[in-house]
């Protein structure tokens, strides 16, 4: 049985935004004397409970949680930009902008100020913007994945599909063994209709990630695809045609997707197993 | 005193991670098909070579870049400077005091004959040339326990103690040492050049070439890998 404070640290770890259960968990901790025993841990915990409370409305505990942590940290960027925040979140967009612009004044290479303002532009759906300020901020940080991340997702936004690519495969170049990226680099261009990269590309996610049902899908939707092509007549194949698999082997890999999504529905029940193979027979 | 901490500049930054991002591209070439490597590639390297993530992209052809013209170079080395000096000054007062008190007096004789030779080591200030060897001036007795016991202390209390004195005088001999020479700056351009050589000749290994055979072994499909992924 987790502590609270364990709880808390977890979900900091996976960057979730659960407000509700943040706050639910860290009510005890900020009532009782929990919070003094945690030590240097509690500045997280309040800037954890600051952040859920702007998103769950409640802003009269996010202003004394800020008050706590700018007495603890007077003149911190990080507690400044928190500042920020709360302008957003109660309504004042222009108070927020111009002191990220004062922290972007002191040190252009704030990456805490750059990003809250990029934020913004994409809260006030001028997403053409930002993209052109995510751009310049991945010019200057090459190496910021989650930057290349938010990009893409924008671009997708737009229906941008090859610029949403490029993005993607940087973030491969960064984090080439984690599956997520590489399923998202697979629906993209399955989207786009680069089939065989995509085809690969899902075989690499259920490589990494044993029995991954999305990744199961993408494979037989594009082997079937692939197969359908090719028995087209040959001036209506796409270019990339010569470089995909042969049919036999498009129709084990098939196969192989059918049998471990019926299996992974196995649990689920009579209907859904019902949908699920009639869907795959097709 | 010491001064401020350099203030981070962007251009600096973005040199650093273009570097940074031509690295990771050559280490990790393999995990992006060859049609997206060759576009990184191409633009790189001629990114590269015309010097575009540069600092200072016009003066990319003169060499490292002079010292005395960076502001922010200077006010390293300045800063480096201060903290020197201001590291002497006690330094140089408890020298003056152990020559003042300590010397010129005979402390302790040794049990053991010596030879002349370590007169001029046991007996440092005292101007006596018929004096035995094994008399050992104060000064002399100092500096031998100093770093004669080192061994011993690092021995009995465990490395890093506070007992040893010569961890002081190194400090101050590295500062010195520092404050004259702040380090080359490091040369971008030659850096750009040589990681764009290395880049030209990646050669492209699709990671993903047999991944269809290796998914198939990895469900129990297949038994092993074959050589040829054609099927």
């Amino acid at each position: 049985m987790s502590s609270p404070l364990e709880l808390l640290a977890e979900l900091r770890q996976s960057s979730e935004r659960r407000p509700l259960e943040t706050l639910k968990l860290a009510a005890p901790v900020l009532n009782t004397g929990a919070a003094a025993r945690a030590g240097d841990d509690r500045w997280l915990v309040y800037e954890q409970v600051f952040v859920a409370a702007i998103d769950d409305g409640d802003m009269d505990l996010a202003k004394t949680v800020l008050a706590l942590l700018h007495k603890q940290f007077d003149g911190s960027q990080r507690v400044r930009r928190l500042y920020g925040m709360y302008n957003d979140a109660a309504g004042h967009p222009e108070a927020a902008k111009k002191l990220y612009d004062e922290m972007l004044a002191a040190d252009e290479t704030n990456v805490l100020a750059s990003k809250r303002l990029i934020a913004q532009l994409k809260a006030q759906g001028h997403v053409a913007e930002a993209v052109g300020r995510l751009v310049e901020y991945v010019d200057t940080h090459a190496n910021d994945f989650e930057a290349w991340l938010e990009l893409a997702a924008l671009y997708l936004r737009q229906h941008l599909y090859p610029q949403a690519a490029f993005c993607l495969e940087e973030v491969i170049l960064q984090q080439p063994a984690n599956h997520y990226f590489h399923l998202c680099y697979a629906e993209i261009n399955y989207t786009m209709g680069c089939l065989d990269v995509a085809l690969k590309e899902y075989l690499r996610v259920v490589e990494l990630s044993t029995d991954n049902v999305r990744g199961f899908y993408g494979v037989k939707l594009t082997a079937d695809r692939i197969r359908e092509l090719r028995s087209r007549p040959k001036k209506e194949q796409p270019a990339w045609i010569g470089a995909a698999p042969q049919p036999a082997m498009l129709e084990r890999l098939a196969q192989l997707a059918t049998e471990r999504l019926v299996a992974a529905y196995g649990g689920a029940g009579a209907a859904p197993k019902r949908a699920v193979e009639a869907w795959l027979s097709e | 005193m010491a001064g401020e901490p350099p203030k981070p500049d962007a251009k600096d930054v973005r040199q650093g991670k273009a570097l940074m991002r031509g690295q990771i591209l050559a280490q990790n070439s393999a995990y992006i098909p060859a049609a997206a490597l060759a576009a990184r590639k191409q633009y790189l390297c001629q990114a590269y070579e015309d010097g575009e993530y540069l600092k200072n992209k016009a003066s990319k052809d003169q060499g490292p870049a002079n010292l005395m013209a960076d502001p922010k170079a200077m006010e390293a080395m300045m800063g480096g400077m201060k903290s020197q000096m201001m590291g002497i000054v006690p330094q140089t007062l408890i020298m003056g005091w152990i020559q003042f008190f300590f010397s010129g007096f005979i402390l302790i004789k040794l049990p053991f004959p010596l030879g002349l030779r370590f007169k001029q080591m046991l007996q440092s200030g005292i101007t006596t040339p018929n004096m035995d060897v094994r008399w050992v001036s104060s000064l002399s007795w100092y500096f031998l326990n100093l770093f004669g016991l080192r061994g011993v202390f690092a021995l009995i209390l465990g490395s890093d103690n506070s007992a040893d004195g010569t961890r002081d005088m190194a400090a101050m001999g590295t500062m010195g040492a520092a404050g004259q020479q702040p380090g080359q700056p490091q040369d971008f351009h030659k850096q750009f050049l040589s990681l764009k050589d290395s880049l030209a000749i990646i050669y492209h290994e699709w990671d993903l070439a047999n991944v269809e055979q290796r998914v198939l072994v990895k469900y129990g499909k297949q038994s092993r890998l074959f050589k040829s992924s054609a099927e």
